[in-house]
């Protein structure tokens, strides 16, 4: 089954156009979309008209931030499956909107946090989840960008999301409590200091890199070792890849589906089957949450506490 | 000071387990001789001497000081005996290499600087993890200006349980002053040396991880932020499973570049019916290094470690310490003023 999705917007964070670098790209090459486009006067900026006229089933919504909930619910309400670019919405409240009205319709929502689909960290998971390494106890990660335009928001607020979502769906541990610490230049690095449910924790450094030899805006370092009762498992997220070494330099040449190809295809798979999607609202809360309580502890300079989320919230599932 | 010329004469106090490699030091090293041994438990001493060509052994340190009338001691007694002993030594006239920490607490380690300034005599802390190949790459890289200002340091030394004996006085807080204090400060003392910076903080999260009823947290993970502006981690496990697990890992990250020494960069793997596993790397040996920087600052030259380096190691290891119990960031600055 095809899916009509509809690009809405191109706005990031900073420089960032996600939906041309990466969604766009990705929606054409997969064969479960085919992109639409509205063409008259609805293109000018009614999504609402532009669903309509393209009778689009899937919206990738890449609106500017401080809008980008307002969107999503509206595509949502207009009948839409989403895809909403990263972070869903500026903050928690905004969020939890948006998770209010997914689950008010019936419809997916996928936030793109789509490091957690990469190959390794899904065998990772499933290996976890199975016991290999027993209970986890301590989880330790890096993700550190090499080059590249730096965030004018800080690279916690830009890049925090994805370790902190890959950590919460590796180990199913809700934070309760944030130690963030900020690195020289404190919108450049950070260091998050993470205690679980369950006794578990975990240490995120997020951080960009000068910019070296390497490919601009390549990942210098993306990986997790967890250590369990059991036994220790180290998760390198740039594998699996070939090494290319030529005369222009050196680059790593991706196996398979990208880490955004596969989270089209668990949207994809979200949708037909309806079965709940593989990361949804609840999730980018959860990840937000920790975000949102690290810059408070950044401002504080002490642990910031973060309290269990009301009993019948969709957090208790994230 | 001596001259080089001079054959430098060396007690070795303390003949417990890490003992044997000390003196093996001292006999690889030509302007060293081992003069005795010293242990309170004649039996142990006895031993040690004939593992050593029979040299005098004694139970009674002050003794052995007066009748080999030795230049200097190595000592690798418990924790809690350190600073009493630096402050005998000192008052012998000796010179002392002594096993990390320089002591338990701080008003103990900073007696013993305070003895060595008095007496005009070599005193320094056996952090030698400073003189393992791995340590002097990191550090070279730093200096050399390559990765710009230090930003970050991840450093993690972890491995299964490695103490052969459950009574032993290393698993007694009162001893030992702690694990932070007792490998903690191994690491510690290294990411303030590399980054050559003033710790500012510790915030140390700890688990009794092998067991329950442990004493000592046998994981600790001890993040130190300095006034520069770089933040350090540091992990240091004896908890880890399996047992058989041993790992070392670095990064490095600063304004200019990127560090990393992984755990499989120091030789190749092996892979049999137990598992894949790292073969033994065939470094320097670290122990031999360390020992020829201490003659070399007994006969002159600047110690590469610094009794003041070694209090300031105690007071961020007391500092983690504090930290786990509290559960919140402690000033090493405080930890410092507090015993002063």
């Amino acid at each position: 089954m095809t899916l009509r999705t509809l690009p809405w917007g191109s706005s990031g964070l900073g420089t960032q156009d996600h939906q041309s670098d990466m969604y766009v790209p990705a929606f054409r090459a997969h064969p479960g979309f085919t992109l639409v486009e509205a063409t008259g006067p609805a293109a000018a900026g009614d999504l609402t008209a532009a669903i309509r006229e393209t009778g689009a089933q899937v919206v990738s919504v890449c609106a500017p931030p401080g809008e980008r909930a307002d969107r999503i619910v509206e595509a949502l309400r207009a009948g839409c499956h989403v895809l909403a670019d990263k972070p869903m919405a500026p903050d928690v409240a905004d969020a939890r909107r948006v998770a209010d009205a997914a689950a008010e319709t019936g419809l997916v929502c996928m936030p793109a946090h789509h490091h957690r689909f990469g190959a390794s960290v899904r065998s990772a998971a499933s290996a976890l989840a199975a016991g290999r390494i027993g209970l986890p106890w301590n989880v330790q990660a890096d993700f550190l960008v090499d080059g590249g335009d730096p965030c004018p928001e800080g690279e916690l607020v830009n890049f925090g999301l994805y370790p902190v979502d890959v950590v919460l769906a590796l180990t199913g541990r809700a934070v309760r409590r944030v130690h963030a610490l900020p690195g020289r230049d404190p919108r450049r690095s950070t260091v998050l200091l993470l205690d679980h449910d369950s006794g578990l924790t975990s240490t995120i450094t997020v951080g960009r890199l000068p910019g070296t030899t390497a490919p601009l805006g390549s990942l210098a370092l993306h990986r997790y070792r967890i250590s369990g009762s059991g036994g220790v498992m180290d998760v390198d997220a740039a594998r699996p890849a070939a090494t290319v070494r030529s005369v222009v330099g050196t680059r790593a040449a991706w196996h398979g589906d990208g880490t955004v190809g596969r989270m089209l295809t668990a949207l994809h798979t979200a949708i037909v089957s309806g079965r709940p999607p593989e990361a949804g609202p609840a999730d980018a809360v959860a990840a937000l949450r920790v975000t949102d309580a690290a810059a408070r502890s950044l401002a504080l300079g002490t642990p910031v506490p973060i309290d269990p989320p009301p009993h019948d919230s969709q957090e208790d599932n994230a | 000071m001596e001259s080089l010329s001079a054959t430098v004469r060396v007690l070795v106090v303390g003949t417990g387990f890490i003992a044997a490699q000390h003196a093996a030091a001292v006999h690889a090293e030509p302007r060293l001789e081992l003069a005795g041994v010293v242990d309170i438990d004649p039996g142990r001493a006895a031993a040690a001497s004939r593992a050593n060509g029979g040299v005098p052994w004694y139970t009674d340190l002050d003794a052995a000081l007066a009748e080999t009338r030795a230049d200097g001691a190595v000592v690798c007694t418990p924790n809690d005996t350190h600073a009493g002993i630096a402050e005998r030594v000192a008052a012998a006239g000796a010179h002392l290499l002594i096993e990390k920490p320089l002591a338990t607490d701080v008003p103990g380690a900073r007696r013993a600087v305070e003895a060595f300034a008095r007496a005009g005599r070599v005193l320094m802390p056996a952090h030698s993890h400073r003189h393992y190949d791995y340590a002097l790459t990191v550090q070279d890289v730093i200096r050399s200006g390559e990765l710009g200002d230090v930003d970050l340091v991840r450093l993690s030394i972890l491995g299964g349980w490695i103490w052969p004996d459950w009574r032993g006085w290393m698993l007694d807080p009162s001893r030992s002053g702690g694990h932070a204090l007792h490998n903690g400060v191994h690491l510690l003392d290294l990411v303030t040396w590399w980054t050559g910076d003033t710790p500012e903080t510790v915030h140390a999260r700890g688990r009794r991880q092998t067991a329950a009823e442990l004493e000592i947290y046998d994981y600790l993970e001890m993040t130190v932020r300095f006034a520069g502006g770089a933040v350090a981690v540091c992990e240091m496990s004896r908890g880890h499973r399996p047992a058989s697990y041993a790992r070392r890992d670095v990064l490095v990250t600063g304004t200019g570049g990127m560090l990393a020494l992984p755990w499989d960069a120091e030789s190749g793997t092996v892979t049999d019916e137990s598992g894949t596993a790292l073969l033994p790397p065939a470094g320097t040996d670290g122990f031999a290094t360390q020992m020829a920087a201490w003659a070399d600052a007994v006969t002159g030259a600047p110690a590469t470690v610094t009794g003041a380096d070694g209090l300031l190691a105690v007071g961020m290891g007391v500092a983690a310490e504090r930290s786990i119990a509290t559960g919140l960031p402690v000033r090493v600055d405080d930890v410092l003023k507090e015993a002063a």
